[in-house]
């Protein structure tokens, strides 16, 4: 928009203008999409433990890996290297001595570089930064023409055409939604294949199996080089403990093929407290904290330096029916202490998103949305999944409710941004210019700053009630449902190099040629 | 863009120089609004022409990106005030030729009411559009009303209110029109966002106006059909 400068009111212009109405309907109707790069925080952290508080509940996971330990499931590899590295193993119950996982954690990076095959679109994840990225896992998607039904790659693709359009989504995140339509052993060549090829944002791995983690490290070398690939991190993948206390071999296997490969994984204890954790808040955090250690500690124990991620994905429970709950205080407070012991720990972390229990876009949807995505905001979280499109507890992706979060994600990157203190952010020049009892709107300060001044909702409705009902009295996920169908028809795909494209077609082919559809 | 720099309004034929004079408005190009004025009427079209088809033709194409959200209130402010640097030139003119006016306003923020921005939006628009607009200013008393009524002869009224416990003012200004029996020589128009169309019934108005956009477009159509209801006398 810089083309378009307004200079000051009465000031003297160019002989002539900016090419009048059609230039600027030009501008203002389309052009390309400005991207956003991931947030620097410029504004304060929010806490809620002190040092006492953070030393009791560093000392009760320690107690945990001690006295309990932690269950690494059908994996004989990942017993052999917790042996090596000291820890008491019988059977499949590894304890650890007080210090050993804190210790081990220490070659992992504080911050790190999550490269795009864009370089633009390159992320930070760590320190200050704090990265969107979109829903994650649902079987079904929503829109408010067919309703809910299972997701189809259609649908795959859909959502990440629709990322790659939305500023303020920095991340082409991963499982956007489970295209069941493709046979389970193939479907991730096709997914994978998906953000490549229709995005060029960072994107996650498949975890699904080992040798699906492989594929997609052996497709990142075709698209990225090989060389390129073993010294930089080009893939995060998402590796989910068992909670409680347990690691299955399947995310164990994806998380060594990924560590192995010096790539990054985002290591969560994924926990519904009351069910998978004592109830309390402090209890969650000693759990989390212990799973979460155990499983980056191993992640150093396959190569050292590999990028890991401090994950914590919390939620309450309803006592009376056994479902997850979402926007309640407790797993807020949750989110605010896991990510001051992630700082402490010096790593990275993961939490929060726009995470709620509603079946539709509706009132309950975005405030149970809004009571994750601010704490995630103030916490201090540096990768955010689920930042926009989840309805239903993570069961569906909502085409409407992806345009709706992502309008508040913008809205978060501006307030992350802090206070302008420069001597324009001071204003005083307007201040001088109008006086009293006049107004701002032609003075040269705001002539000069009108347009980005203030953010600009994409789906708020702020016009007369009149209008409002001229133009159909929508409501936010109608205007939502406009906007996501307006983005499909206009979008354009990133380049790509033919010849990688080729390669990664040949590769895919190969594979699926090699085995025959399973479902399972 | 570069060689469009240069180009030099005399050089352009009648329709061009206006097209490019809504281009000018459009931009708020004051300076240049006034120059394509004076070239036109240098080229002997009338005032009446120039203000019509140059300046409230442009101010039209305004209008239109303001309501439909592309342009933002500066914008418009500029381009308003571009139109009155034109006007500036045109209205000595057209009193002297006896053209047809499009219309004066007086208006003002009723009695115990201090909030002025939608009024002066309001006032930008309608100048604008071509309108003479006289801004009597806030927490005017029905006196001030009567006094602006009698010493300009405008064809509108216009009252503006944001709070709930003045807007019942308007009426007691409508009223006291009545009682004088000088209510139907005006057009009475009232907004503020306290307000709607039954509210606007109720006190007497001729029209409930939502926002700056709408005002104009009302006072235009109201302007128009009291011409039509005057013709045959």
């Amino acid at each position: 928009m810089s083309d378009e400068a307004i200079p000051a009111a009465g000031g003297a212009v160019g002989r002539r203008g900016r090419g009048g109405a059609g230039a600027r309907r030009a501008a203002r109707r389309g052009g390309p999409i400005q991207q956003l790069r991931a947030i620097e925080r410029k504004i304060g952290l929010y806490e809620v433990l002190g040092e006492e508080g953070l030393e009791l509940i560093e000392h009760n996971a320690e107690t945990v890996l001690e006295e309990i330990g932690i269950d690494f499931r059908d994996d004989p590899e990942t017993l052999a290297l917790w042996k090596d590295a000291g820890a008491d193993v019988q059977g499949e119950r590894v304890r650890f001595p007080r210090g050993l996982c804190r210790s081990l954690i220490a070659t992992a990076p504080r911050q790190f570089t999550q490269y795009a095959r864009n370089p633009e679109r390159n992320v930070e994840i760590g320190g200050k930064h704090l990265v969107f990225a979109p829903v994650y896992g649902p079987p079904f998607v929503r829109d408010l023409d067919q309703g809910r039904r299972y997701a189809t790659l259609e649908d795959f693709r859909n959502f990440v055409k629709l990322v790659y359009q939305i500023p303020a989504l920095h991340h082409s995140g991963g499982t956007l939604c489970e295209p069941v339509d493709v046979p389970v052993n193939k479907r991730h060549l096709d997914m994978v294949y998906s953000h490549m090829r229709w995005s060029d944002k960072p994107f996650m791995g498949s975890v699904t199996a080992p040798e699906r983690a492989e594929d997609t490290v052996e497709m990142a070398r075709l698209l990225f080089g090989a060389e390129f690939v073993d010294s930089h991190c080009v893939v995060i993948s998402l590796i989910n403990a068992n909670s409680p206390m347990t690691f299955d071999d399947t995310m164990l296997g994806a998380l060594k093929a990924y560590a192995r490969a010096g790539q990054a994984t985002v290591v969560t204890p994924f926990i519904l407290a009351g069910a998978m954790a004592p109830v309390t808040a402090a209890g969650v955090l000693a759990q989390t904290l212990a799973e979460a250690m155990a499983g980056m500690a191993l992640t150093q124990l396959v190569r050292p330096g590999a990028p890991v991620v401090f994950g914590s994905f919390a939620s309450s429970m309803s006592m009376q029916s056994g479902a997850p709950t979402f926007g309640t205080p407790e797993p807020a407070l949750v989110l605010y202490g896991a990510a001051q012991l992630a700082r402490r720990l010096g790593v990275p972390f993961r939490s929060g998103g726009s995470l709620c229990a509603s079946k539709v876009p509706d009132a309950q949807a975005a405030y149970e949305s809004a009571q994750t995505l601010l704490p995630g905001v103030l916490g201090g979280v540096n990768f955010m999944l689920h930042s926009a499109g989840w309805l239903e507890g993570g069961l569906a992706s909502s085409y409407e409710k992806l345009i709706l979060d992502a309008d508040q994600l913008g809205m978060m990157q501006v307030m992350a941004g802090g206070i302008d203190l420069s001597t324009d952010g001071q204003a005083m020049d307007a201040l001088r210019e109008v006086g009293p009892g006049k107004h701002f709107l032609g003075c040269a300060h705001t002539q000069a700053h009108f347009q980005t001044a203030f953010y600009r909702s994409t789906v708020a409705d702020n016009n007369s009630f009149e209008q409002w009902e001229a133009e159909g009295g929508k409501d936010a996920a109608q205007r939502a449902n406009t906007l996501w169908k307006k983005m499909l028809a206009e979008y354009e795909a990133p380049a790509i190099d033919p010849g990688v494209d080729e390669a990664l077609g040949a590769f895919i082919a190969k594979k699926k040629e090699s085995m025959p559809d399973a479902f399972a | 863009m570069a060689d469009e720099d240069e180009i030099d309004l005399r050089s352009l034929g009648d329709q061009e120089l206006v097209e490019q004079m809504w281009d000018d408005l459009y931009d708020g190009l004051a300076d240049e609004v006034v120059e394509g004025t004076n070239i036109l009427l240098e080229r002997g079209w009338t005032p009446y022409d120039v203000l019509t088809k140059a300046l409230v033709e442009g101010m039209r194409i305004v209008g239109i990106d303001f309501r439909d959200g592309i342009l933002f209130v500066p914008e418009v402010l500029l381009a308003a005030n571009s139109m009155k640097s034109g006007m500036f030139i045109l209205r000595p003119l057209l009193a002297e030729t006896g053209a047809p006016r499009m219309g004066k306003m007086v208006i003002g923020t009723v009695k115990g009411d201090i909030h002025d921005i939608g009024k002066n939006l309001v006032s930008m628009m309608m100048e604008g559009a071509g309108f003479e607009v006289i801004d009597i200013g806030i927490n005017n008393p029905v006196e001030s009303y009567l006094a602006a009524l009698e010493e300009h002869k405008p064809d509108i009224l216009g009252m503006s209110a944001l709070l709930t416990t003045t807007m019942p003012y308007m009426k007691v200004v409508i009223d006291t029109l009545k009682e004088k029996g000088i209510r139907d020589d005006y057009i009475v128009m009232v907004g503020g966002a306290p307000l709607n169309e039954e509210f606007g019934r109720q006190v007497g108005a001729d029209a409930y106006c939502r926002d700056a956009a709408v005002a104009v477009d009302m006072a235009k159509d109201l302007i128009q059909r009291r011409h039509n209801q005057r013709a045959p006398q």
